[in-house]
């Protein structure tokens, strides 16, 4: 905790006066709004994302809790006409400043999408692609690398013989766990998980859920996620958005036992959503 | 079921109308299809009965020579080839290149509109036309034809093809897959070369065998550049033979051997066509499960 203290310091100092971050937070949104177009999507979101927590978002669908998170490692950047106004703060520095190296944003936060999407390379290759591009390894270090992140995504003993043969002769479960593997081999701070279980079986997702309470020692885990019971499993930290707006956020078990808001209660309830 | 059947079952008067339409409709498509399997059956048999006629060791060993003289078609088939493989060196490229822009790079640019209605166009371009333009750029500045005007004859012809199936093939990669790219941090010059392209890479390959296919028999923009040749021609700065001229030649003569040859000829291009079809159809259909 002091270290994140400190690193906190050092970086607000770096940046001048900038919005009150809580020294725990691994990202700090300050009054985001986003808009697709003319056609505004976030409006005036607050929120930090603990560090070595779990935070899921949830929400009826078109809520936003996507948006956000894309925003998080710039992917709206993709597209023009997408626009973000506000502030999201990250080791001191805005990830909204039009100046950040997005190359280097995005090996420092991670993301993980809903339907697993092997790269047409071996599942060697798969892994060893992002670290390429941010790092020169030699070939013992990257075989290293390759089997560290296998095996913290329970693969490793699964692919160890076949990982020169292509990703996309893994079930979809495998799949899932590869691109979470490939995500975290170029070791970032923040994890990003787009509905990562949803194509997924009920066993693959029960082992992706296990897999984020060891992630979490390491990484910031931000969540989107339609399955209430999964944010109840995984979250240390619950975010109800409704219409663009956040509308709650609280611990899980507050969120789940008694929120404060009566459209917080009537959504995990399913009396709407 | 003992009971008798409901008031729901009663009959529907329009139920014998309904089948005579699908009996007749049926039989109009099955009319159709058969008139198409004859054409193509028949024309298949005619090319085969008479090309296998001259099909000797002579035909595919010897080069083109005098009537009666035992000639073959082989500076033909080697000029062909020639010719074929540098316009494919050229259109590749350019195809690929040209492509990938307009997939990757100039989304919603007016610029990449243009360039894709131009390259419609030139789809569909007559092929003489082609010939002429080439002749006119390439031959008549020089003052003699030649194999390689030939090449950038077959290779104009080929790129819209190319550029055609490239982009299709790209714009096929999910959108997925190239959010996953940049979201590790991938530029996109690297995410489209090492991410789409490779996913995409059998069609991409389809679709440049599918243009190799379609030149290989084009004779009209050959006429005017690389003209023909009744020797061997090795040089592309000459004028060379290729199989298409030789069949244009040949068939309308009044020699016999020379018309069997032109069978011959026909039949070559034929099969070279339906085996570039065979390794594109089931080649890389195995290669992607």
């Amino acid at each position: 905790m002091s270290e994140a203290l400190q690193d906190f310091s050092t970086a607000s100092q770096a940046q001048g006066a900038v919005h009150a971050a809580t020294p725990e937070a691994a990202l700090a949104v300050r009054e985001l709004d986003f808009y697709y177009g003319e056609k505004q999507a976030l409006k005036s979101i607050s929120m930090d994302f603990r560090k070595q927590n779990v935070t899921a978002m949830i929400g009826p669908s078109g809520c936003g809790k996507s948006t956000l998170l894309r925003i998080f490692n710039r992917m709206y950047d993709l597209y023009p006409g997408q626009r973000a106004t506000g502030s999201v703060l990250f080791d001191g520095a805005d990830i909204l400043d039009p100046a950040l190296d997005l190359n280097m944003l995005r090996s420092r936060i991670g993301m993980v999408f809903q339907k697993p999407t092997p790269f047409p390379m071996s599942i060697y290759d798969n892994i060893a692609f992002g670290v390429r591009l941010h790092e020169k390894l030699s070939r013992a270090e990257m075989d290293a690398r390759v089997e560290d992140v296998l095996t913290r995504v329970a693969l490793w003993k699964e692919v160890r013989d076949r990982l020169k043969e292509p990703a996309a002769g893994m079930s979809g479960g495998q799949q899932q766990r590869l691109c979470i593997a490939r995500s975290i081999a170029t070791k970032p701070e923040v994890l990003l998980l787009d509905e990562p279980t949803s194509a997924l079986d009920p066993i693959s997702t029960a082992r992706i859920e296990e897999l984020l309470d060891e992630l979490k020692q390491d990484f910031t885990i931000a969540i989107v996620t339609h399955n209430m019971q999964q944010a109840a499993r995984c979250a240390d930290q619950v975010a109800f958005f409704y219409l663009g707006s956040l509308i709650e956020m609280d611990s899980a078990d507050r969120m789940f036992t008694n929120p404060r808001q009566k459209q917080t209660q009537d959504y995990i309830t399913g009396r709407f959503g | 079921m003992s009971k008798s059947m409901g008031q729901g079952w009663r009959k529907d008067p329009r139920a014998t109308q309904r089948l005579l339409m699908d009996r007749l409709a049926t039989g109009m498509s099955l009319t159709a299809t058969a008139i198409l399997v004859l054409a193509l059956a028949s024309i298949l048999w005619t090319l085969l009965w008479n090309g296998l006629a001259g099909l000797s060791l002579a035909a595919l060993l010897h080069p083109m020579g005098p009537p009666g003289s035992n000639g073959g078609l082989a500076n033909a088939i080697l000029g062909s080839l020639i010719q074929t493989a540098v316009a494919l060196l050229i259109a590749t490229p350019v195809g690929l290149g040209c492509g990938i822009y307009l997939s990757e790079f100039g989304t919603g640019s007016k610029f990449a509109t243009a360039v894709r209605f131009v390259s419609d166009v030139l789809l569909s371009a007559p092929s003489i036309l082609i010939g002429l333009f080439v002749y006119l750029v390439l031959v008549a500045p020089f003052g003699h034809f030649s194999g390689f005007a030939g090449s950038v004859a077959l290779a104009i012809l080929a790129v819209p093809i190319i550029v055609r199936t490239t982009e299709d093939m790209l714009r096929l990669v999910p959108v997925a897959m190239r959010e996953a790219g940049s979201a590790l941090g991938a530029a996109h010059w690297r995410v489209v070369l090492f991410l789409c392209l490779r996913s995409a890479a059998p069609g991409v390959l389809t679709g440049i065998l599918l243009a190799l296919a379609r030149v290989s028999g084009e004779t009209a923009p050959l006429l005017f550049t690389s003209l023909g040749n009744q020797n061997w021609s090795f040089s592309l700065d000459k004028p060379m033979a290729s199989l298409p001229i030789a069949i244009y030649q040949y068939a309308g003569a009044s020699y016999d051997d020379w018309v069997r040859l032109a069978w011959t000829g026909a039949l070559l291009v034929t099969l070279g066509v339906l085996g570039i079809n065979i390794i594109v159809r089931f080649g890389f259909r195995s290669k992607q499960s």
